[in-house]
């Protein structure tokens, strides 16, 4: 492959990579895999002890919750974001006019760091925090938002019944009729304030606490906290413009005739979502899987940004785990941490071997 | 021309070997106020009593989590070689075997003797308290007044207090609270102690459920009942003292950093302090010692130095230096009658009802066991579950104690 001379220059350009994946991978995951069977504190010269720190961290029961979170976590965000970027990349697919600011726009949560985005969620999801203050808000103006919808729905009734009374093909949600029966709803509810009819309820503030030790329970098993439901949304918020942009060049990729046959045989355009686009994008699929899964796992910065602002139990995740067990206050039991880690690196291991054994990438065109 | 030259070498090289004889003393302490104060103390007291040693002090503080930064410097073998040392997580670095016990290397004779306990473990002393501090009932004068309400004093039992707050809240209406209440072991344990409590029993494990702590944790919780008592959250603060800087809040439980922040955040608050109420049943009053010491690097190069580093930044004319600033309370025993003490301006009496806080009634060190911090969780998770009114009480205490339970058999 190389000349004579020329694989010794490959090696030195390599150099800065190979090196620093010896020395901060193989070595530290060697050094890892060695002090998951000694009893090294950080301090002491670790001695090996077998499989003894495997057996505390699976009986700690801070473990065994981190590593439900976990899992709990990277299924529900995988999911979530997976299904959402495919729905924008194919929205913002389309040729509309001023498409380049959308598709900025809609990719600015990717480039903005996740700590400053946790911090805010951390505002926002405060007791008095804005999420609070817009239920407030709804509640207060409940009459004027029922009154709203309520005159809105009634007079598309009528509208429509009216048109079809006149043997018109008009459907429920027709769009011109809904402008007229929306203006007149905001028409009535103006007039019913005015004269008084309507007023804003006077509600105590709503105050519900987001960072606290509430959570969604399936047959008496905590399942998910709310704290952690927050950490979710605001991943997947921050994650789908990265995933987007690769259904975006997949999308590129699908030839155009495949739509125009498709439109041929009368497909809805749910129809050609499901049967031309998804099997197409299959291989962009599999990617995007992986890396969410992978990166969901390892979940840790947004954990330790709340920090003691919510209680540990709802949030712990593996990574922050190992993080928690090596960096204490003198002595720390590392070869826990050590376990740890090993063990969330086999289980993503098994994730990622599952799923190329049953979603094998390569299957489509 | 040449001449110059040979000079100027010569200059140069007897500068380099000045350089060389001269040793360096790092100092790691918490970042926030303590570089500049510390920074004064260096510059007024140890540099000029140390130059003719030759002996340069330079002080770094640690960003952050201050026992994560200070464990990973041990660690490294980077740490300064001298150090703060906070009591409450003593074990753990103890363990190192990187703290140089201070028997025979220091004179403890002069510091209160609680203190010398706190940093004492298997007989070894291995920190002199640099100073300490303890909570007192600091209270806005300006709100008692309007509420027509008496002042909180030392006399106060915990039913008189929480009358005194439910009468404030009465009187002021919505928008003013009697009390701030975080929900946490810090800032509630002393009641606990009140109550005749001990944090660990005689095998070091820990009972929630005993009688005395579920009746303090069940007072504690109960101020806020009615909205007397707020948690610092409900008003976008993170502190009860915050909570009294908005002027919104008759009552925090603090310390004596309260007062520096209140000097700054709130020049115009007319505050007073008063002793910890007494628990009706015992008649006893309940405090925490927080303390943080001088301890020295077991690995330093410089031993001789650093002790004579660590005894100047205790010497008397530096603690009362300190003490007349207001900055803290000295954990010397002949500065409890110094004349600062004496004195009635708000900062003055704050001072005095912490030292007098120290003597008074059950008082135990802010500490959390052999297995460090995480020992409180349990405890606030539940304490913040009650406040918000999620759980009741005894709910809350049963999972906490289960919680507890599977730390301590860790």
């Amino acid at each position: 492959m190389f000349k004579k001379g020329q694989s010794a220059t490959a090696y030195l350009f390599l150099a800065p990579f190979l090196i620093t994946t010896l020395v901060f991978f193989f070595y530290a995951f060697g050094r890892a895999i060695y002090y998951s069977f000694t009893d090294f504190n950080l301090f002491n010269t670790p001695h090996l002890i077998g499989l003894k720190p495997y057996v505390d961290v699976l009986g700690d029961s801070l473990f065994r919750r981190a590593l439900a979170n976990t899992l709990v976590f990277a299924v529900i965000v995988t999911t979530l974001q997976t299904i959402l970027s495919l729905l924008m990349a194919v929205a913002l697919n389309n040729k509309i006019k001023g498409m380049g600011f959308f598709r900025s726009a809609w990719y600015m949560p990717s480039i903005t760091s996740s700590v400053v985005i946790t911090l805010i969620f951390l505002w926002l999801f405060q007791r008095r925090g804005v999420a609070n203050y817009v239920i407030t808000q709804l509640q207060m103006y409940q009459p004027y938002i029922l009154t709203v919808m309520g005159v809105l729905i009634v007079v598309q009734i009528v509208q429509v019944l009216f048109e079809r009374s006149r043997q018109m093909p008009a459907g429920w949600f027709d769009p011109a009729l809904a402008a007229v029966s929306a203006l007149i709803a905001v028409a009535v509810t103006v007039v019913l304030a005015f004269m008084g009819i309507l007023q804003a309820r006077d509600v105590p503030p709503f105050d519900f606490q987001y960072f606290a030790d509430v959570w969604l329970s399936i047959g008496g098993v905590q399942v998910l906290s709310i704290p952690l439901l927050v950490i979710i949304i605001q991943n997947t918020f921050t994650t789908i413009p990265t995933l987007m942009l690769f259904f975006l060049a997949g999308l590129q990729n699908i030839p155009g005739t495949l739509y125009e046959a498709a439109d041929i045989d009368g497909a809805t355009p749910f129809e050609k979502l499901m049967n031309v686009t998804v099997p197409m994008l299959r291989p962009v699929t599999f990617y995007v899987i992986t890396v969410g899964l992978i990166g969901t796992m390892q979940m840790f910065d947004q954990v330790a940004v709340i920090g003691a602002a919510a209680p540990q139990s709802t949030l712990i995740t593996l990574a922050y785990y190992v993080y928690i067990n090596t960096f204490k206050a003198g002595t720390a039991p590392v070869n826990m941490a050590a376990a740890g880690a090993i063990i969330l690196a086999l289980i993503i291991l098994v994730m990622v071997f599952i799923q190329r054994r049953f979603f094998p990438s390569e299957a489509s065109v | 021309m040449r001449n110059q030259l040979m000079l100027g070498l010569l200059l140069l090289a007897a500068a380099s070997t000045q350089a060389a004889a001269q040793t360096t003393i790092k100092i790691n302490g918490y970042a926030g106020q303590d570089p500049a104060i510390v920074g004064d103390l260096i510059n007024r007291f140890v540099k000029p009593a140390l130059a003719k040693d030759k002996i340069n002090v330079t002080y770094e503080p640690l960003q952050g989590d201050y026992n994560q930064q200070l464990t990973t410097l041990l660690a490294a073998g980077n740490a300064g070689d001298v150090f703060y040392l906070p009591a409450e997580t003593l074990d753990g670095f103890v363990a190192t075997g990187k703290i140089l016990p201070l028997n025979g290397v220091v004179q403890t004779g002069p510091y209160i003797k609680s203190l010398n306990t706190a940093f004492t473990r298997g007989g070894k002393v291995y920190a002199i308290a640099k100073d300490f501090n303890t909570l007192a009932v600091e209270y806005n004068k300006d709100l008692f007044d309007e509420a027509k309400v008496p002042y909180p004093s030392n006399t106060d039992t915990w039913t008189s207090l929480q009358t005194k707050l439910t009468n404030v809240k009465k009187a002021l209406g919505n928008d003013y609270s009697g009390i701030c209440l975080a929900p946490d072991y810090a800032r509630m344990g002393q009641f606990a102690f009140a109550a005749g409590w001990k944090p660990f029993d005689s095998k070091g494990k820990t009972n929630l459920l005993d009688p005395a702590f579920v009746r303090a944790f069940n007072y504690f919780t109960g101020l806020a009942k009615n909205k007397v008592g707020i948690q610092p959250s409900e008003i976008s603060q993170d502190w009860s003292g915050g909570c009294l800087g908005t002027g919104k809040v008759a009552v925090a439980i603090e310390g004596n950093w309260i007062v520096g922040f209140l000097k700054d955040n709130a020049p115009n608050l007319k505050y007073g302090s008063a002793l910890i109420p007494k628990d009706d049943k015992t008649g006893k009053r309940g405090n925490f010692v927080y303390t943080v010491g001088w301890a020295i690097n077991a690995g330093t190069k410089n031993k001789a130095a650093a002790t004579k580093v660590l005894n100047i930044l205790t010497s008397p004319q530096v603690q009362q230096y300190v003490l007349e600033q207001g900055l803290a309370i000295p954990s010397r025993t002949s500065l409890s009658n110094n004349a600062f003490l004496k004195k009635t301006d708000a900062g003055a009496a704050n001072s005095k009802a912490i030292f007098d806080g120290a003597a008074d009634g059950v008082v135990r060190p802010y500490y959390f066991g052999t297995q460090g911090p995480d020992w409180i969780k349990p405890i606030n998770t539940a304490l913040a579950a009650v406040l918000s009114g999620q759980k009741s009480s005894a709910d809350a205490l049963k999972q906490a104690q289960a919680e507890m339970n599977t730390f301590q058999n860790r």
